[in-house]
């Protein structure tokens, strides 16, 4: 174990590398019981060592403290695998040979650097096999919260614990999921909100609400602050007047000269007005406020002669006012750029159903104009969802939206829901942009294009349903728990109560009798410091969310080999797999009965699961890790360049990836559709976003492309091209090692550190590939990009926001970092190119052919991907034959997604510690 | 996997990522009396005043780098300390997108918009990094000063001092000098007999769960108890903790030749009142890291200004009496600074040396002028983290600030290998 924590380091380095790799060995011959194949740097590169290195490197010279000749072709063990990674460092940052002796020929160094990186990932993952065994682990953060959800049926915000992913790797693999005193103690706060949470919505489970805003209330509002903006530069007016009345006197003459001497303007002028006798203050003409009133009374004046005056009478003459309000894009002017409602601050926490009827203004309103936001926190509030609107003003839609109030909900901010019009809020450049786009066509501001009728909110009530189990699990005792004014538990009944409920969070086991007393000291000895019988009681169940044994999911094991799970171990398995949630009732009545292991009960179940909408516990937390949807969040999209792709496009963007993934495991689809298919699964906005004609409303759903869309599987998707870019410019390199990566499970290996870097391009005119071509002239360079950049080629026609382009430009900024007008340069984007040592193709539609032929491939990263997801540790080596079988299943039945799932299921590893 | 491998491993995944030092055992009841003998401890000190400075009189001649550099108006009260501070031009952190919150995210440089969905999120500020590890020996790990005023009318932004903690959620403090005095030397007045309750009752939540550990533990493998060790590691930390409260339990306070200040006092003399009490509480050792969120609001109207503090940091078109209260404000500030570094130069440890020797000193803000961002007005003083000084630095644009933090938590010997969107330590300002 002494060598472990440097074999970790090595490892970390390679967490994403799945693949087997081309320098890797057969299984070796001696029949051996370790199936991993060795790492092996080719015979054939020996003629370069001898020439280029042995000179020095050798057993008497040792130039260095350095020594190649005695270098074991095989990598086998840790010291070998550490030499072999300074030779490859040293070549790597150009240190070797030194640059007054005779370098390699380009291409034999490339090709030796490519297989040297290759035999380095394949030692690592080799040297790094833990043979199966599965560490075990807390539950990470989205597994907490489900699990609160099932067992309290309440909405937790985790965001304060500590992110799981930051290591690399999946959520789910133990050895990367750690503990603190820190986040001991964040359980105990978060367990206790989560009970409060629960025995509030419990206590308000009958309460109904429900009230209605009419849209038009906003008109008084209106009018008042269009009157009073006239009567405000009026007033100024006067007092300009005034102060230039009192200017004009001779005898004010001198100390007028004085001061324009410095005023730039009028407004600047005015200012000094107390140093001109007889002006009068700007506060005689009810200018009061705290700040200089004279700023203030000049700023009323522009009033007359602004945008904002005519874009308000623009908007009184609406036809439509007395019944509704329009949504208007807001720079300041105060009219509706959003329509708030405030939730009631004396509402219960609990499930409400939100209705907005809405409008469009017009017939002649575009479809780009036709979306509606809906958030809360108007202020600062992200969308939270997008609709469509094509009713019309003498029939409008009633759109529904379901809402889940928690105690989060408890100050103005986030109490106040709001709509406003698509993409013009997610950043006031834009707003700006748009606003002065409106006014240069008609000279007032945009036109109106979404009318709001009423907002309405109505609070659903949860009486009759049936109760989430920890609450059941309090029994007798639950109603005297929700209200202090009934009856207080007899001890029997509050161990009872305690005991159950543990049992309960512990997903089925039984918590020992020595907890539990200590759980009922704890109660007693809040009850003695003066707490009522339900704070005491939440204390104390806290203490049991906060517990071992609820916050990890143990499979007790003997360090003496595998040994077969428990059924209610495979439960939880089965269940924090395909649910990120614990068991159901369901599942653990089947592992009770000792029937859940059968192969037909398993099969049956694992079908059940996957049918419920509970699997986006699956698909989304999987999907998201496995293809890396984060990179979506890295960059902002730049709204100059690409003011199309707003925040509710980005959002549908993302929900693309997930609800195609969700379709194909609904449906039983075969994964090679995510390499290729003629068809997407789009929503409104996305339809829209990708001009397909006839697409309307929120619901994702199958759509035929037309003939050569490019459109269709992963490399169609907008969010895929976005995250291959860095918002501005796209990223052929990011997009290349994306695809090797994900879906031709040839992953390159990590950068290497220390290349230097190819300088001599900045500030020149080049097109994307010349640019790029620079990679092929250093082997260091070359050996990893002769890969990657030409599949990043094929993709060049998805610009940085994934609409398809036939053209690019590039243009140098000028020293002040503004983009210079005469340094430009725009050419025809040419995607042709060839995989390396792989066929060539002419555009993107054959380059993707030649992708969709290796399913095979893409079908081996998927599996890995899973076992890793669903065991909790990495895929290794000898996880071959599990890999093979779930391939082979699924290719018997045109790799249909669920005979991955079912095949992982049945194997041998998912049942086994 | 030993222990002090998997703990350092959980550090990773926290947001500052630390090196763990070697667990050093604890003798608090003797650590005042060590402290003296050995030598004077490394303190941080963060200063932070919101609203920004005046541009065009705050910063020196970026041209004139180095040492012989001239002071603008904004820094001539600080003249006599020239050769004992730097500044630092062309810091920022780039996530910041708030024109009036110049200390939320001063000291973190967090992402607001990094947890998706929500529209506020920070991180760990970089005073608690430091004070995870400069805190251990002090009655108190840190100390967060306030300004007795609400924190918009100085453009601090949200927060409830200058400091966030480990999950970035907002640390309170005293909001006073009065308070802050009663927090450093006046005796705790609940019960020794109920703050023994409390401990007591803590103390039985971790009997509770350490029971159910135990039970758990039994039957567990090699390597999944080493794994459930980070849990009794966890636990074992809270106990070390509530030792070391334990510990200062009736222990008395320590005395200072401060009188208790006046209720009421704002502004200027506040500012002032607030740097004695850190040059106090640093001499009584109380605590090794303090923040300060300082007022802007009534520091203008100590001094008799009175323009409105937003409208003084929009002095840029109109200029006027708003540029003339920009610029008092700046000479103010930097009066008082002057004034806090003399009294650190003045008190000396045991050993000879003067507490400015051992104390790194940030004064700055999140905002440069009016709504801008970048090149964050940055003094550094001290010598307790190897600071650069006598200089006019300057770092390329848009070298993030938390390159400062981390070079900073690098030279008083914390080992956190990032923090919030550092790069790398910020070389280029230390000696």
């Amino acid at each position: 174990m002494s060598r472990t924590p440097t074999l970790l380091i090595l490892l970390a380095v390679v967490a994403t590398a799945h693949a087997p790799v081309a320098a890797a060995e057969a299984p070796q011959a001696d029949g051996s019981r370790d199936a991993a194949p060795r790492a092996v740097v080719p015979e054939k590169h020996r003629a370069l060592f001898a020439t280029h290195c042995l000179k020095c490197h050798n057993g008497e010279m040792q130039e260095g403290k350095f020594r190649v000749d005695d270098l074991p072709a095989t990598i086998a063990d840790l010291e070998t695998a550490e030499r072999w990674q300074k030779v490859l460092n040293a070549l790597n940052s150009g240190e070797m040979p030194p640059p007054d002796e005779p370098q390699p020929p380009k291409e034999a160094k490339a090709d030796l650097l490519d297989d040297l990186a290759g035999a380095m990932v394949a030692a690592r993952k080799a040297l790094g096999d833990r043979h199966g065994q599965i560490t075990m682990r807390r539950l990470n953060r989205r597994e907490y919260r489900g699990t609160l959800r099932e067992l309290l049926g309440v909405e937790i915000s985790v965001s304060e614990l500590p992110a799981d992913a930051g290591t690399g790797g999946f959520d789910t693999v133990g050895s990367n999921l750690f503990m603190s005193s820190d986040q001991f103690e964040q359980y105990l706060a978060l367990g206790r909100e989560a009970l409060d949470e629960a025995f509030e919505r419990q206590a308000a489970a009958a309460e109904e609400r429900k009230l209605r805003y009419e849209a038009e209330e906003t008109l008084v509002r209106i009018k008042k602050f269009y009157a009073d903006n006239l009567d405000a530069s009026e007033r100024a007016e006067r007092w300009i007047k005034a102060v230039e009345a009192a200017a004009a006197r001779p005898e004010n003459a001198a100390v007028v000269a004085e001061i324009r001497k410095t005023a730039k303007d009028e407004a600047i002028f005015r200012r000094s007005w107390t140093q001109i006798a007889g002006a009068p203050a700007p506060e005689e003409f009810g200018f009061q406020t705290g700040e200089n009133n004279a700023d203030k009374a000049n700023r009323a004046a522009n009033y007359a002669g602004s945008y904002n005056k005519p874009y308000h009478e623009y908007y009184l003459r609406q036809p439509s006012l007395e019944t509704g309000a329009y949504l208007t894009i807001g720079v300041g002017n105060d009219l509706n750029s959003h329509l708030p409602l405030l939730v009631p601050f004396g509402w219960p926490v609990g499930d409400y159903i939100v209705r907005i009827r809405a409008a469009a203004a017009g017939n002649q309103v575009p479809r780009e104009r036709r979306f509606l936001e809906f958030g809360i926190h108007p202020r600062h509030g992200q969308v939270l969802s997008t609709h469509e609107i094509t009713a019309s003003i003498d029939s409008p839609q009633t759109i529904e939206i379901p809402l889940t109030l928690t105690r989060k909900h408890g100050e103005r901010d986030n109490r106040t829901l709001f709509v406003r019009e698509k993409g013009t809020a997610d950043h006031f450049t834009q707003t700006r942009a748009k606003f002065d786009q409106g006014k240069r066509q008609n000279g007032l501001g945009p036109e109106l294009a979404l009318w709001i009728d009423w907002i309405e909110i109505e609070r659903l009530p949860t009486a009759d349903k049936t109760l989430p189990p920890g609450l059941a699990a309090m029994g007798v005792t639950l109603a005297g728990s929700l209200d202090e004014k009934g009856p207080t538990p007899t001890a029997a009944e509050l161990r009872e109560a305690i005991e159950r409920f543990a049992r309960e969070a512990f997903r089925g086991a039984m918590p020992p009798a020595s907890y539990v007393d200590k759980l009922l000291g704890l109660y007693d000895t809040r009850r003695r410091a003066g707490d009522k019988h339900a704070a005491a009681l939440k204390q104390t169940l806290a203490v049991v969310l906060a517990s071992p044994m609820f916050l990890y999911l143990a499979e007790p094991a003997a360090d003496d080999g595998p040994r077969d799970l428990t059924p209610l171990e495979l439960a939880v398995r089965l269940a924090y797999f395909l649910r990120g949630a614990p068991p159901d009732a369901r599942l653990r009545e089947l592992a009770e009965r000792g029937e859940l292991a059968k192969p037909a009960v398993l099969a049956a179940e694992t079908e059940r699961l996957l049918d419920d909408p509970r699997s986006v516990g699956f698909s989304r937390a999987f999907v998201y890790q496995w293809l890396q949807l984060d990179r979506l969040d890295f960059f902002e999209i730049n709204r100059q360049m690409y003011p199309r792709f707003d925040d509710s496009t980005k959002l549908a963007a993302r929900d693309e990836v997930y609800e195609t993934f969700e379709r194909l495991l609904r449906e039983n689809g075969s994964l090679g559709d995510l390499l290729k298919a003629d068809y997407v699964v789009v929503n409104g906005v996305l339809a829209n976003y990708y001009g397909l004609e006839g697409v309307h409303g929120d619901a994702f759903r199958r759509v035929a492309l037309p003939a050569g869309s490019p459109r269709g599987g992963l490399l169609g998707m907008a969010a895929v091209h976005v995250m291959g870019g860095n918002g501005e410019h796209t990223s052929p390199v990011e997009r290349g090692a994306w695809v090797l990566r994900k879906l031709l499970n040839d992953p390159p290996p990590p950068a290497p550190a220390n290349v230097p870097q190819i300088a001599r391009l900045a500030g020149k005119l080049l097109t994307t590939r010349e640019r790029l071509s620079a990679h092929q002239e250093e082997p260091q360079c070359a050996s990893c990009h002769r890969k990657i950049d030409p599949i990043g080629f094929g993709l060049e026609n998805f610009d940085a926001a994934g609409l398809w382009r036939t053209e690019d430009t590039y243009q140098l900024t000028d020293a002040a970092g503004r983009p210079d007008p005469k340094a430009k340069k725009t050419w025809k984007i040419e995607a042709a190119s060839r995989f390396h040592n792989g066929p060539a193709f002419g555009d993107f539609f054959e380059m993707r052919e030649l992708i969709a032929g290796r399913s095979d491939d893409f079908a081996r990263g998927f599996s890995e991907a899973c076992i890793e997801y669903a065991l909790g540790r990495p895929c290794g080596f000898s996880d071959e034959p599990l890999v093979e079988s779930m391939v082979g299943r699924a290719r018997a039945k045109g790799l249909a997604l669920r005979e991955f799932v079912q095949a992982l299921v049945a194997s041998r590893e998912f049942h086994t510690k | 996997m030993n222990q002090s491998n998997s703990r350092r491993r959980f550090l990773q995944s926290a947001t500052a990522l630390i090196a763990l030092p070697a667990m050093e055992s604890f003798g608090l009841r003797h650590a005042a009396l060590a402290a003296a003998q050995a030598a004077p401890p490394k303190r941080a000190l963060f200063l932070g005043f919101g609203w920004g400075v005046t541009e065009e009189s705050w910063y020196p001649d970026i041209s004139r780098t180095g040492a012989d550099y001239e002071l603008p108006a904004g820094l001539k009260p600080l003249a006599r300390h020239k050769a004992d501070f730097s500044v630092v031009q062309g810091l920022w952190n780039k996530y910041s997108n708030e024109g009036h919150w110049g200390s939320t995210m001063w000291l973190t440089g967090a992402n607001r918009y990094a947890e998706p969905g929500q529209s506020f999120h920070n991180s760990v500020s970089v005073d608690q990094v430091a004070a995870a590890e400069l805190g251990l020996k002090t009655r108190f790990a840190s100390l967060q000063l306030n300004a007795s005023e609400s924190a918009g009318g100085s453009g601090h932004g949200p927060g409830l001092s200058l400091a966030w903690d480990v999950r970035g959620k907002p640390l309170g403090g005293q909001n006073n000098p009065l308070e802050a005095y009663h927090r450093l030397f006046s005796k705790d007045t609940t019960p020794i007999e109920q703050q023994k309750a409390m401990l007591a009752e803590k103390r039985s939540v971790l009997d509770t769960v350490l029971d159910n550990a135990r039970t758990l533990r039994r039957g567990l493998g090699k390597n999944d108890a080493a794994k459930l060790d980070e849990y009794f590691e966890g636990i074992r930390d809270i106990e070390t903790r509530l030792g070391k409260d334990e510990q200062w339990l009736g222990v008395p306070q320590p005395k200072t030749a401060l009188k208790e200040p006046k209720p009421g006092q704002t502004g200027y003399e506040e500012i002032q009142l607030m740097y004695d009490l850190i040059v106090a509480a640093i001499r009584t050792d109380s605590t090794r890291v303090l923040t300060y969120r300082q007022p802007v609001s009534t520091l203008l109207t100590s001094l008799d200004i009175k323009v409105h503090p937003h409208d003084m940091s929009h002095y840029h078109t109109v200029r006027g009496e708003k540029l003339d209260a920009s610029q008092r404000r700046d000479e103010a500030q930097s009066e008082l600074l002057a004034g806090l570094i003399d009294r650190l130069k003045a008190a000396k440890e045991a050993d000879g040396t003067s507490l400015l020797d051992h104390t790194a000193l940030v004064f700055g803000s999140n905002i440069r002028t009016g709504h801008s961002l970048d090149n964050c007005p940055t003094i550094i003083a001290g010598r307790a983290a190897g600071f650069k000084l006598g200089q006019n630095l300057a770092v390329s644009k848009g070298t993030p600030l938390c390159n400062l933090w981390l070079g900073m938590l690098h030279g008083l010997g914390v080992n956190a290998e990032r923090h919030g969107d550092s790069t790398q330590p910020l070389t280029q300002v230390f000696a």
